[in-house]
């Protein structure tokens, strides 16, 4: 590939997103028009066995999802300081190592913390 | 990883610096305008990530890899951030049931 | 770096001693460990001052960093003896308080003693997150809520700039370190704009952490919400910490005269702006806390005067202004904490009377005022004395009398509570003052005085 790029080398991107948005909105607008329609009430009732819906379907989370979701977040980000050390992993050594290894240390002290906690508990 | 630096080089640097400019305004008018508070959020998260692309892009015109290194280093405590701050707006809704920062009135000059 | 382990490792035991419900323990071994931090940070102190920077370039520990770290962990270890009862009374999780407040301390550390833009960033994020969660340990308490939150965003909007400020810095010279960015300086013949951009957006970002005007509009509401004790913790040793890391960019990076013809007239005007409104708004205050908090960010305008004469003597300057409002605040954090747990308001009307009933707590309250007003003999005066002589030095001349003038304002709203406390009469009991806070009193007044009257000992340190 060559290291010059002008903006007409990015063509081949916008025609891409023009062909890509196009086919969408085109089968959304030939669906509406081509379609036949006939509004029934029955349709909006539940098919077959289903239940009779209860309530709003947007309601809050429940706490113990976020608490989990949250902790999965950071200890997630944690994996890019692994990267660097991987693709080095040879030249850096044993030293690499060790000190790779107390850093999981330190991340594993905050999950026994968070075990103890009982932070992890669905109830 | 030749390629990729080849391509990011292949953009002049100018570009970049604007590109980030406009993404990091548009966060801090986000920050300015919004009134809730995980779209302020939000837009906060937005302006870190325009200073990020901006690093990586001076980092490889540089040929310095310390510019990269440094963007792990913001997204590790943008996490950090994350975590925070959504902790306090949970905190927050549970006690007004709201997350418009214009409930948050009470301490006044 | 002995130091930065230490105080980490002490927060991670303390953190996994509340697991083990050793609730008595807590206090004591975070004191102990607090003393041995500081007996290694003074062990770091080297007398032909030539240290070298440690941890490939990113961290230099050398005298001013030592001299920073020994303040903020003294002011620490004093706020934290105030804390005795005080956290159980907000929760059951009083570790955890303890643990953050270390790992706070732990980034002021760091950010005292950085030599790489990265550790700077790196640092604040520590002190700043910590600081967010602090804000807002009183879960049930509104005010405590909306103070979090405002910090929080605020916080989080001025990391951006900072981070903004310090990758134009890198994207200009090539480093993130700080002599490598002075070599640049030096040695290109036409500095790019961007590194001007860079400067300016670091200076909004420090300001904003530092309460500057005018980016100081969060600084009321947060320490007002905050709990006192994190109020006291958030504009001592953060404020300080804060100087410490502006002091050392300017001083080590952007020293250069072209540079300073730049940066010289923004920090003037941030200066005197600060001056003004933080004095000006203050004397409308009718509580003690929120005056204390407008009277903060006028405090910064004075300790902007270092940067804005900046030479080799600015480093001791800051140092001596930072130690006498430090002390000096926490007497008047520690007074306002009694005074709110047993009145259960700070209004000023509240004071009346003390100076009968409560001597000791009158007399000493009344010292830390006089030094925070810059009276002679008090460590605040050496500290604006100081900061004086350097803008005069450098032909300031008509900042250092605007400055004066707003000193004599301070003046007036300081003595308030004093004329409350002796000359205004009420019927009330006498205020119980726990064995601990008498100790900070009188230790705190103790030095305040010192220092003020053998300033040399200190001055000449760094």
């Amino acid at each position: 590939m060559e290291a010059q790029s002008t903006p007409v080398s990015y063509l081949p991107i916008i025609f891409q997103m023009i062909v890509a948005l196009g086919f969408v909105v085109t089968t959304m607008i030939a669906t509406h028009l081509l379609g036949p329609k006939r509004k029934t009430k029955d349709k909006l009732t539940p098919f077959e066995s289903g239940i009779e819906v209860i309530g709003n379907a947007r309601q809050p989370f429940s706490i113990k999802y976020f608490l989990v979701a949250i902790l999965f977040v950071l200890f997630d980000i944690e994996v890019i300081f692994m990267y660097p050390w991987a693709v080095n992993f040879r030249e850096m050594g044993m030293e690499g190592l060790i000190e790779m290894f107390i850093f999981m240390g330190t991340l594993l002290l905050g999950f026994i913390y968070i075990i103890k906690k009982k932070a992890l508990d669905w109830e | 990883m030749e390629s990729i630096t080849n391509s990011i080089q292949g953009v002049p640097l100018n570009h970049y610096i604007l590109f980030c400019a406009i993404l990091f305004s548009i966060g801090v008018m986000g920050v300015l305008i919004r009134r809730n508070a995980i779209v302020i959020f939000m837009s906060v998260e937005l302006m870190l990530n325009a200073v990020n692309l901006l690093l990586t892009a001076f980092s490889v015109h540089h040929g310095d890899a310390s510019g990269q290194v440094f963007v792990f280093f913001v997204m590790a405590l943008a996490a950090a951030e994350v975590a925070v701050g959504l902790a306090i707006i949970v905190m927050i809704y549970r006690n007004t049931s709201s997350t418009d920062i214009n409930v948050l009135n009470r301490l006044k000059w | 770096m002995d130091v930065i382990i230490t105080i980490s490792l002490l927060a991670i035991l303390v953190l996994y001693l509340g697991l083990f419900k050793a609730a008595k323990a807590l206090l004591p071994v975070t004191l102990v460990g607090l003393l041995v931090a500081l007996g290694l940070t003074f062990n770091h102190w080297d007398l032909a001052n030539n240290t070298k920077s440690i941890f490939s370039g990113m961290l230099l520990f050398n005298n001013f960093s030592v001299a920073f770290s020994a303040l903020a962990i003294i002011s620490t270890f004093l706020i934290l003896m105030l804390s005795k009862d005080y956290f159980e009374r907000i929760s059951a999780n009083v570790a955890e308080y303890y643990t953050i407040i270390l790992f706070a301390l732990t980034g002021i550390i760091i950010i005292a003693s950085y030599h790489n833009l990265s550790m700077l960033f790196i640092g604040i994020e520590i002190m700043s997150v910590s600081l967010y969660i602090l804000t807002g340990i009183k879960k049930r308490d509104y005010a405590s809520n909306e103070a979090a939150l405002k910090y929080f965003l605020m916080g989080a909007f001025s990391t951006g700039f900072l981070l903004f400020g310090i990758t134009l810095l890198y994207g200009a010279s090539g480093s993130f370190d700080l002599t490598e960015i002075r070599n640049y300086v030096a040695s290109s013949e036409e500095i790019s704009p961007i590194f001007y951009a860079g400067i300016l957006l670091s200076i909004i970002g420090l300001c904003f952490k530092a309460g500057a005007a005018p980016f100081h509009f969060w600084t009321p509401d947060v320490y007002e919400g905050a709990p006192t004790l994190i109020t006291a913790f958030m504009s001592t040793v953060v404020k300080t910490a804060v100087f410490a890391a502006f002091l050392r960019l300017f001083y080590i990076s952007l020293s250069s005269v072209t540079l300073q013809e730049f940066w010289v007239p923004v920090l003037v005007v941030l200066a005197s702006l600060s001056l003004l409104i933080g004095n000006i708004t203050a004397v409308y205050q009718q509580h003690f806390k929120r005056m204390l908090a407008y009277s903060s960010i006028s405090h910064v305008g004075y300790l902007l005067f270092a940067l804005i004469a900046l030479s080799s003597a600015s480093d001791s300057a800051v140092f001596l202004y930072a130690a006498a409002y430090t002390i000096a605040s926490i007497i008047a954090f520690a007074a306002l904490m009694v005074v709110q747990k047993q009145v259960g308001n700070d209004s000023f009307d509240n004071f009346n009377g003390l100076g009968r009933k409560n001597p000791l707590l009158a007399l000493t309250l009344t010292i830390s005022m006089l030094s925070l007003a810059g009276i002679p003999l008090t460590a605040g005066f050496i500290g604006k004395f100081m900061m004086f002589t350097g803008a005069l030095s450098t032909y300031h001349t008509a900042l250092t009398v605007f400055a004066v003038l707003n000193a004599i304002v301070g003046v007036f709203y300081y003595l308030r509570v004093v004329v409350a406390m002796y000359f205004k009469d009420a019927e009330r009991n006498e205020l119980a003052v726990p064995v601990y806070f008498k100790i900070v009193l009188v230790v705190s007044t103790l030095a305040t005085i010192i220092i003020g009257v053998y300033p040399g000992f200190i001055a000449d340190l760094i």
